[in-house]
């Protein structure tokens, strides 16, 4: 199988019958619903659990050649994850449904590559962060406090908050880069 | 850094600034926008991996939050989060012209100096740390703090102060005013007595 199938040839091919294309609708998906799952459910066995789930339904949609418009692929796998994450939220009914009818073909999703951190560098370049910046770095990624809450603490403006944010995460970067 | 898996665009030709991805990542993002965020996610593998990236980063703030390492200001919400986390907290409240006996035991893991004073009227604050001889040694220039606060809540790195002899601290809040006078809102004196093992002086 070519990782250059475009997204609708790869919709074409499932509609066939082709399995290869269904390995590699997991392989180019997997890792985007797994993003989409930890951003949304903030648990990694809970995104893994969503990316499973989505890509049974997917392919259960384009088996069945339900997807009309096979460019838009990516929208509905989005969609797809949207729906499952509020149903999720709702109760773990249609988790249980799609389990049971998929049952042992489902597979694990592939380990996601995690780029690596020195440690001791980012200490160091946060210790160096004007105190302002520091301080909201760590409310920021800590205590995932509301912006409004961050902003009242420091007495400034949402807009005001958001600059010092993406400044402090720019040079956070900046130092992190230059000192690899 | 790893190369990005799974199909589809290994560059972006309108990538996702990383500041952009880290307000995705913490949920500080409108609707519409956090959803055009998410489209081209679905599309993009590069941007995909620039935020995990920006999750590792955020990882990494987090562990060294919860380390105690940090020499900064804190909130009491950080507080309040840190003792939910199961982190041991020892704080020592101060007045301004007052002095406290203090100590850090092996136990610890966060380590708060919250110093009394009156911020009204004041433009900027500065944390000036001295010498036992009020000597200062390093300032922290315009700290978080407004005007309406009456106290700052100072966390002094916990590894640090696990490694200091017995000592004697002296810790000045500087206010400045509208045309940048500077003027002392309070010192505070921490005597600080080594009970851990250790080197009984630098």
């Amino acid at each position: 199988m070519s990782i250059e199938l475009s997204d609708t040839e790869l919709v074409l091919q499932i509609g066939s019958g082709d399995r290869d294309a269904e390995a590699e609708l997991f392989r180019r998906m997997a890792p985007r619903i797994r993003l989409y799952g930890l951003r949304h459910l903030r648990d990694e066995a809970a995104a893994d659990d969503l990316t499973q789930m989505v890509l049974m339904t997917t392919i259960e949609a384009l088996r069945a050649r339900r997807l009309r418009e096979p460019e838009k692929l990516a929208n509905f796998v989005l969609g797809t994850c949207r729906m499952t994450v509020l149903d999720l939220r709702r109760g773990a009914q249609r988790k249980e449904r799609i389990l049971e009818r998929f049952g042992a073909d489902l597979a694990k999703p592939p380990a996601m590559s995690t780029p690596d951190l020195d440690h001791d560098q980012l200490a160091r370049c946060v210790q160096n962060l004007r105190e302002r910046e520091r301080t909201v770095i760590v409310m920021s990624f800590f205590d995932e406090q509301t912006g409004a809450d961050v902003a009242g603490f420091l007495g400034i403006s949402e807009t005001n908050l958001r600059v010092i944010r993406h400044r402090a995460i720019h040079e956070l970067r900046n130092c992190m880069e230059t000192t690899v | 850094m790893s190369t990005p898996i799974g199909g589809g665009t290994l560059k972006c030709a309108r990538p996702i600034d990383p500041a952009m991805l880290a307000d995705y990542w913490i949920g500080f993002m409108a609707g519409p926008e956090e959803e055009a965020i998410e489209k081209h996610l679905f599309e993009c593998d590069y941007c995909g991996h620039r935020l995990r990236r920006v999750i590792v980063l955020a990882d990494g703030i987090r562990k060294l939050a919860l380390e105690g390492s940090l020499r900064m200001v804190v909130s009491d919400v950080f507080l309040q989060r840190a003792a939910e986390a199961g982190l041991a907290i020892r704080e020592y409240n101060i007045q301004a012209g007052g002095s406290i006996e203090c100590t850090v035991t092996a136990e610890d893991e966060i380590l708060i100096g919250r110093v009394a004073a009156n911020l009204s009227g004041t433009k900027r604050v500065d944390i000036c740390i001295c010498n036992e001889n009020g000597v200062e040694q390093l300032r922290l220039q315009d700290i978080p703090v407004h005007s309406g606060r009456t106290s700052v809540a100072f966390q002094e790195s916990i590894t640090f102060a696990k490694s200091a002899p017995s000592m004697r601290m002296v810790m000045r809040l500087v206010g400045f005013d509208d045309k940048g006078s500077e003027q002392v809102l309070g010192e505070y004196t921490f005597n600080h007595t080594r009970s851990m093992p250790g080197p009984g002086a630098w």
